[in-house]
């Protein structure tokens, strides 16, 4: 059951804080159903992008468009928002925030309780619905944070650093509620500096450095932009492998190797490699992390 | 075209996934007016001081009019006929004042002496050869004194008139003394400093109390950074709005239970026998307050706004305490065309107009426009508040200034 089928896309995003520009002509998009990763090292203009699409940043140039028309403060109003430094009223019970910040939103106060105590349930919370805020422990607070940007069924998810903060199982909750929205349509744009974590749950990626984009776009399209790497085991040593015409070696270790290969020259390398005691040959995947760290060295 | 064309009306969840997105909320303040005054009502402390505030307004009305109204019992003893005809005399008088006087003879003078000295009486009365003595042990009651020294005279005047051929009513004939009130007001004087005093002392506690937790419930969500979400969710005007409409509520509703204990409990007791004249103030006080604390009010969410951590707000809310003290400190002090020039001052003149009235007769008009421009002051401050707090709520880091804030981009 898909309900929204609605694409979120940056224009050409700039904001300048006095002589320096944090986020400079920024542009990507986050599609309907896809989760898109934010990576960039820390002062890339990442929470600045996010701030600007939720309007809560002044916007200095560009555009954000929702679902094919520049976006509106009622569009916003239904997003889910999860800023970088978190922030609840930390004197008031759980539920108690929660409904109101559901109401803000146009819930009713029964339906936004009773859907925050589902998430609640699911993220293990359910005895603490009364307890203050600040009575939890940080890692606590921040599930009651992921639930203030779930809660009213948001058409769109905007999270800042979501995972910070989180053990492994409320990690994968988090997704498992991130997923459940995922099927319906909803486009996520998630940061985070946990490249393994990027790299296990997005679909899509933008890589920011110094305000600027890096790359962007599928994740396997990104994974295989750069030259195909072969890594191949023959023992007992792999160093025959310099002299084949076509192959460029980048490394040997004993019996291992990582090679590039020129056009039409697999087939014949690999008739010779079975002589020479082939155990093993398979394309390199490179992890996003590799990419990331490619793109913005 | 509204909202709800566009948006679909919310549905129930899902027993599995998650609500449908509900369209946008049409009165956001009314939400964020109901969040203020519930998280308010829920506050025990807030709760505790109210009604021990309400307390002390109903015991101090009934302790003012056990005092005001208590009566004693006297004893006078005597060891001779003729003193005791002339306490017998002063019994009246004595009665007149609420109080009674029981009469004891003694045998002769020591024993009379002997039971002043040991309480049994509260005095003695005893003529002598050159007049007459009271005797008391360490002190007399000044009343009884006076009752009994006016029987005195009396009793010598009357017994000298007839040694001199004459009476005592030819002798004191034309002597008496009538006061016409020429202002039939003039009574209310002392009753209406009270009032006015209360008045005062209400605007100012009140204006203090909510001011602050209005400046506070501001910082707390720029602190704890709400305010970055609540934005997201509603125009960030809404939100001003909302507290500014909840804390009046609030403080309204505080006084207006405050008037109502007090009155109830003045005009049960009696304290005052005709109570209409400090309900219609009453009900003038309680109009400026409103359009008075609103002005305040957004004045204080700006403060919050302003402020970086709750340190900053006790060296910020210096000007505004300073406004809420010359309006506590005119009502109390000032005095003929000042204070009639502070009466028509917004802010001040929350104080300043209804002890005008209490006073005397103010024209209803003068009540009327300066009522209109405490309104419109209010709306100034509202508008220039929301310029404000839009820009420097969002605002982390340091302590602002207004002239800061407003040079603020949103």
């Amino acid at each position: 059951m898909r309900q929204t089928d609605a694409t979120l896309e940056v224009r050409g995003l700039t904001r300048r804080f006095g002589e320096k520009v944090a986020v400079d002509d920024v542009s990507f998009t986050v599609e309907p159903g896809r989760m898109t990763g934010f990576v960039g090292a820390n002062g890339a203009g990442k929470t600045s992008t996010m701030r600007m699409i939720m309007g809560v940043l002044q916007i200095h140039g560009g555009d954000v468009i929702w679902d094919g028309r520049p976006i509106t403060p009622a569009d916003r109003s239904r997003f889910g928002y999860m800023p970088e430094e978190r922030g609840l009223y930390p004197k008031q019970g759980i539920l108690d925030q929660l409904c109101y910040l559901g109401q803000l939103r146009g819930m009713s106060r029964g339906d936004a309780a009773k859907e925050a105590t589902r998430l609640l349930e699911r993220f293990g919370l359910a005895d603490r619905v009364k307890d203050k805020l600040e009575s939890l422990s940080l890692g606590n607070q921040q599930r009651v944070q992921i639930t203030a940007s779930l809660l009213h069924g948001p058409t769109a998810l905007i999270l800042d650093e979501p995972f910070s903060g989180l053990d492994p199982v409320a990690v994968d909750s988090m997704v498992d509620l991130l997923r459940d929205r995922l099927r319906q349509g909803v486009p996520v744009l998630f940061s985070s500096h946990q490249l393994d974590l990027v790299d296990r749950l997005c679909d899509s990626l933008v890589v920011l450095s110094d305000g600027k984009v890096m790359a962007a776009g599928d994740a396997n399209d990104l994974r295989n932009a750069g030259p195909t790497r072969y890594r191949i085991v023959t023992a007992p040593d792999a160093g025959w492998l310099r002299d084949v015409p076509g192959v460029t070696v980048l490394d040997v270790d004993g019996p291992r190797a990582v090679l590039e290969l020129a056009e039409g020259t697999r087939e014949p390398l690999l008739k010779r490699a079975a002589d020479r005691g082939l155990t093993e040959f398979a394309p390199i995947v490179p992890s996003l992390s590799e990419i990331y760290r490619e793109v913005t060295r | 075209m509204t909202a709800t064309d566009r948006y679909p009306q919310t549905l129930a969840p899902a027993p599995d996934g998650p609500p449908v997105p509900p369209s946008p909320v049409r009165h956001p303040w009314l939400v964020v007016t109901t969040r203020e005054i519930m998280v308010k009502l829920t506050d025990k402390s807030f709760v505790i001081s109210t009604v021990v505030t309400l307390a002390m307004i109903a015991a101090s009305v009934i302790i003012g009019s056990v005092v005001g109204n208590r009566s004693s019992d006297f004893t006078v003893g005597t060891s001779q006929a003729e003193a005791a005809v002339v306490a017998e005399a002063s019994t009246e008088v004595v009665t007149e004042g609420g109080d009674t006087l029981e009469l004891t003879e003694f045998d002769s003078e020591d024993a009379l002496r002997t039971a002043v000295l040991d309480g049994d009486v509260d005095a003695g009365l005893v003529a002598g050869d050159d007049g007459w003595v009271l005797l008391g042990g360490t002190e007399v009651d000044t009343d009884l004194a006076a009752a009994l020294t006016t029987a005195v005279s009396e009793s010598v005047l009357a017994a000298n008139a007839e040694a001199a051929g004459t009476t005592l009513d030819e002798l004191t004939a034309g002597s008496t003394v009538t006061t016409e009130y020429l202002d039939p007001d003039a009574d209310r004087g002392a009753l209406a400093f009270v009032v006015g005093f209360v008045f005062a002392f209400l605007f100012y506690m009140a204006a203090i109390v909510f001011g602050m937790t209005i400046a506070n419930s501001v910082l707390e969500e720029k602190q704890n950074r709400v305010v970055e979400i609540l934005a997201t969710a509603i125009p960030i005007r809404q939100l001003l709005y909302g507290k500014v409409l909840g804390n009046s509520l609030l403080a309204f509703a505080q006084i207006l239970l405050y008037c109502v204990v007090g009155l109830t409990a003045v005009n049960l007791t009696g304290l005052a026998g005709d109570i209409g004249w400090i309900l219609s103030a009453s009900g003038w006080f309680i109009a400026f307050f409103v359009v008075g604390f609103t002005a305040l009010a957004a004045v204080w969410a700006v403060l919050g706004s302003l402020a970086s951590r709750s340190e900053d707000l006790q060296s910020n809310t210096g000007p505004i305490i300073t406004v809420i003290m010359v309006a506590l400190f005119v009502g109390l002090f000032a005095e003929g065309i000042w204070l009639d020039v502070a009466s028509f001052v917004p802010v001040v003149s929350s104080v300043a107009m209804p002890i005008r009235m209490l006073a005397g007769d103010v024209a209803p008009w003068q009540g009327i426009v300066s009522l209109a421009l405490t309104a419109v002051a209010a709306y100034g401050l509202l508008r220039l508040g929301e310029r404000i707090y839009q820009r420097a709520v969002m605002q982390g880091g340091t302590a602002l200034t207004w002239r800061q804030a407003l040079k603020l981009q949103a």
